[in-house]
């Protein structure tokens, strides 16, 4: 046996099995489980007593050291009664999730498979059947077949089946699709086999979640079924039938209900949970908590090298002017999301943020509306919009900048727009929320704004839904949506990306003609370096949280000075390619959390040098580059 | 709008049909006779025969169906065998005690269970969060009569704020109605509500993290506006869509919950059709509880419809 040394400098990592919350009450669950089982099997020889011996002289007692949970209104032994109780729920539960699972899945399999006539008259009748409170097709079954544990577990059996049944021929409709899908050629009896091969796997791990929901509901159902006397009869001992007696003796003697009712809570509590892990652990599509970044790597920034440069000149028409700031994950101490980040935009102009997925640009307009989300924190800096730093501003305060000042327009635009509402209400909303107009004033004001943004016939458009509109339409109404209050500042979050290509170019003419017209500032954020040519006045290099390249977009074209940048451009098809972004850059964005110490480029340029392993600095004025080598390096746009 | 109810409607038809059959030919499976139920050991062998032949029993079973079909249709759901009186006379006096709890109840659920739901979403894994899982799922386990007999042992026998049994009826006088009701409508709706406030959790957290709500928030409508108006719009769709299914286990947990209150409604009614083998009662009960759930179905369909525009029919 070899066991890592631990002076191995490439540590193994095990990773124990926290003893965590969920862990503990999962396997709290099986052992009350198991005991419930163990008293099931060995009732008679555990119970003190013999469950149906009566003792009249000695009924109704409390708890005592004799008959520790107290005596009912016939003497016996309340813990004996709950032992054999046990029994019976054990039984229930089996015969009644048998027969459920014995009749609902063949049935299921068969009309999933046969389809047509069988499958319309099955499922009409299941309908029928769910129509009625469970309990009184349990009240009708148990009418035919008459009282008793068998007779009723057969009754809840029936009931139960309907999931099963439906269950079974869900998977088997699923899987067919699947199995046609895939082979071309469907010859009956291979066809058959195929399907059955199928459907084995994967109705299996529903089916065990099933089973466990029904369990519990079965457990429910019995107690409840025995209560009223339709269940178990006296004199045998269920937890329902001694609920069932409690009742009557509820003013004499209360305690006699908190024992059956402790044992049916935690029975179904245990076969709850159990199914809920299962449900988690095989179920399919389980949405997965948000994927943290990961925050046990901490980068440790070399302190001060990288203060906030003067670089960045500061111009008197700026509306929107960002000085060093600070984005972190939980805090000060938490993992850096952007660094260091300056930059202005001056009325009227476009400045274009641009870098790969991960690069933070999107983060950016999300900090300038202040709508980073609540672990997220803007830690250093300022930024400053029409002369009021929104970093310093209360909830209630940058809740009247936004859609004011500034409003964003987002990439996709059939799910920025609420589904619930008409396209023109949600503007119509913003008007009279935000600039106190009449309902009918709103509504007219509307129609004007979808009619600038170039839909045709825009006072009907105005009453569509969203998913009633082509994409290209959706973004034209959000655009509308975020002038609705004549904002100084644009924010346009991949607006084009997730449209046509031809309906593209249509959106950012309207920009630029937008722009013309009410000469707002806007701020776009695009990975793609095409679109931002064609719209910006400037563009900003993005890159693992920080600026590494700005520039006025014909120089920054004809010139890139980042080894980053130039990969970028490289990437970039010709304008008549249809072939997607040619991979030049090796590698991803590193994630946050994971940034090399040195130049956060340095793993994926070809141009390192030891020097890169410092803190590099933004320098220079109107261009502004982050490369210690950019002075000696001669990156034209294709060498 | 219109077009969605007569849709709606429409297909409601086939399902009653299929309703009535299966109630009629499963109540036809009973093992009793009713002429001997009716007629007991006394009476001649012709006493029998003339009783047979008078109640239709030689007809062929589908003009037997038809028959009473024909009469069901126009209210007439027969004579219970039991006492003879009119099965639709019993239903409809018993149906406001169990309508009662069963509207209380579901009341009850949906603002516990919206509430809570919404609550525990606003903050994922906060303490108030975990309390809320913590209630649902203990409110899933803990079977709703013997809640009912421990609310009773507190607030009835203990306290004496409320009546430990029975019901007033609200034409009576209301606040003595909403006082005999309050406990088994609490009994019956706390596995409710935490079967809805699972459900509004699990929704909300999904519409919380959906463009429309950072776009909104960006637009610069307020917080409140934009959880109140925008996210529980949308989060209401799935849990609107199974809210029916609740009702139709609150409407069965009446049943039992009654008795725990010694109220007479249509679960006693339906123990003693039970007990009795008293098939037009057990007849009329499933007839008069599927048109519950049905008009419950189609409120519910609706405002399904009216939540989500893209199950309007266009
Ligand atoms: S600083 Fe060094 S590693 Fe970073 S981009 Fe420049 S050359 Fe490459």
């Amino acid at each position: 046996m070899t066991i890592p040394a631990s002076e191995n400098s490439r540590t193994v990592l095990i990773r124990l099995p926290k003893p965590s919350a969920s862990g503990m009450i999962t396997a709290v669950a099986v052992f009350i489980l198991l005991l419930l089982g163990f008293m099931a099997i060995f009732a008679d020889v555990i119970s003190p007593y013999d469950p149906l011996r009566q003792n009249l002289i000695n009924a109704l007692q409390g708890p005592s050291a004799e008959h520790w949970l107290g005596t009912d209104d016939l003497g016996r032994d309340v813990l004996s009664r709950l032992i054999y109780g046990c029994r019976i729920a054990v039984i229930a539960s089996a015969e009644a999730t048998t027969i459920a699972v014995l009749l609902g899945v063949p049935i299921g399999l068969f009309i999933g498979y046969r389809g047509g006539w069988w499958d319309w008259v099955v499922m009409r009748i299941v309908e029928a059947i769910v129509s009625v409170p469970g309990i009184m097709v349990a009240i009708v079954i148990i009418a035919i077949l008459g009282t008793g544990l068998h007779r009723a577990m057969i009754a809840l059996g029936i009931l139960f089946s309907t999931s099963f049944l439906r269950l079974a021929r869900g998977v088997v409709l699923a899987e067919r699709e699947e199995v046609y899908v895939r082979s071309a050629r469907v010859i009956g009896t291979s066809d058959r086999r195929i399907l059955l091969r199928h459907i084995l796997p994967n109705i299996a791990p529903p089916l065990i979640v099933q089973v466990t929901l029904t369990v519990g509901a079965v457990l429910l159902s019995e107690a409840g079924l025995s209560f009223i006397g339709l269940g178990v009869q006296p004199p045998d001992a269920s937890w329902g039938t001694m609920l069932n007696t409690a009742a009557a003796f509820m003013q004499l003697a209360w305690f006699l209900s908190i024992p059956p009712g402790v044992a049916i809570i935690l029975t179904v509590l245990s076969v709850n949970l159990l199914g809920d892990v299962l449900r988690d652990s095989i179920g399919r599509g389980i949405a997965g908590d948000a994927p943290q970044p990961a925050s046990a790597v901490r980068v440790n920034l070399p302190a001060a090298t990288a203060a906030p440069e003067p670089t960045a000149v500061s111009r008197p028409d700026d509306v929107l002017r960002i000085e060093g700031l600070d984005v972190a994950l939980g805090g000060d101490t938490g993992v850096p999301i952007i660094t260091d980040l300056s930059f202005g935009i001056a009325r009227g102009e476009t400045l274009g943020l641009v870098g790969e997925s991960g690069s933070g640009k999107t983060m950016t307009g999300l900090a300038i509306l202040g709508l980073m989300g609540p672990a997220l924190r803007a830690t250093k800096g300022s930024i400053v919009l029409n002369g009021k730093d929104l970093t310093s501003m209360r909830q209630n305060e940058i809740e009247k900048v936004r859609g004011n000042a500034v409003a964003m327009v987002f990439q996709d635009p059939t799910t920025s727009l609420n589904p619930a509402f008409t396209v023109g209400s949600q503007i119509a909303e913003l008007l009279r929320t935000r600039k106190g107009l009449s309902s009918k004033d709103a509504w007219k004001r509307t129609v004007e704004l979808i009619d600038r943004v170039g839909i045709p016939r825009a006072a009907e458009r105005a009453k569509a839904y969203p998913h009633e509109l082509s994409g290209g339409m959706a973004q034209r109404i959000a655009i509308a949506r975020a002038l609705s209050c004549n904002p100084s500042l644009l924010i346009a979050d991949e607006p084009t990306t997730a449209l046509d290509v031809t309906v593209q170019q249509e959106i950012l003419d309207l920009f630029r003609d937008l722009q013309e017209e009410y000469g707002m500032a806007i701020l776009f954020v695009t990975h793609d370096l095409a679109v931002a040519a064609d719209i910006c006045d400037r563009i900003a290099v993005m890159y693992a949280g920080e600026m590494v390249e700005m520039a006025e977009v014909n120089a920054l074209f004809a010139k890139p000075r980042h080894p980053y940048t130039r990969g970028l451009l490289h990437a970039m098809p010709h304008a008549s390619d249809r072939e997607p972004p040619l991979p030049t850059i090796r590698g991803s964005v590193p994630r946050p959390g994971n940034w090399p110490q040195g130049c956060r480029f340095s793993n994926r340029c070809d141009y390192k040098t030891s020097a890169c392993e410092t803190r590099i600095p933004l320098v220079g004025t109107s261009r502004r580059v982050r490369c210690i080598r950019a002075d000696e390096l001669n990156l034209g746009r294709r060498p | 709008m219109f077009r969605l109810i007569f849709q709606r409607l429409l297909a409601l038809v086939p399902l009653l049909f299929i309703v009535s059959v299966l109630t009629f030919s499963f109540t036809s499976l009973l093992p009793s006779d009713p002429v001997d139920l009716i007629l007991g050991d006394t009476g001649t062998d012709e006493q029998h025969e003339m009783l047979r032949e008078r109640m239709g029993l030689n007809e062929p079973i589908y003009l037997r169906y038809l028959q009473w079909l024909g009469r069901a249709v126009q209210g007439d759901l027969g004579n219970s065998f039991f006492n003879s009186v009119s099965v639709m006379d019993a239903v409809m006096q018993r149906l406001p005690v169990t309508l009662s709890l069963t509207a209380i109840s579901a009341l009850i659920a949906i603002v516990v269970g919206i509430s809570a739901g919404v609550v525990a979403a606003l903050r994922p894994r906060s303490w108030v969060d975990r309390l809320a899982t913590l209630g649902a799922t203990f409110g899933q386990a803990i079977p709703n009569f013997w809640f009912g007999l421990i609310l009773v042992a507190i607030f009835a026998v203990n306290l004496r704020w409320f009546p430990a049994t029975g019901f007033t009826p609200i034409t009576n006088a209301p606040w003595e109605w909403l006082r005999s009701s309050i406990l088994p409508s609490i009994a019956l709706g706390t596995a409710s509500s935490a079967a809805i406030a699972r459900q509004v959790r699990s929704a909300m957290v999904g519409v919380l993290q959906q463009d429309y709500i950072r776009a909104a928030r960006a637009q610069g409508l307020s917080a409140r506006r934009v959880l109140f108006k925008h996210a529980l719009t949308n989060a209401m769709v799935p849990v609107v869509a199974v809210l029916s299914f609740q009702i139709t286990v609150l409407l069965g947990g009446a049943l039992i919950v009654e008795q725990v209150f010694a109220i007479n409604g249509l679960g006693t009614l339906a123990i003693a059709a039970v007990r009795q083998q008293d098939i037009p009662m057990l007849q009329g009960l499933v007839l008069v509880m599927v048109g519950l759930v049905v008009i419950v179905q189609l409120a519910t369909d609706i405002i399904y419809g009216l939540l989500n525009p893209k199950a309007r029919p266009t």
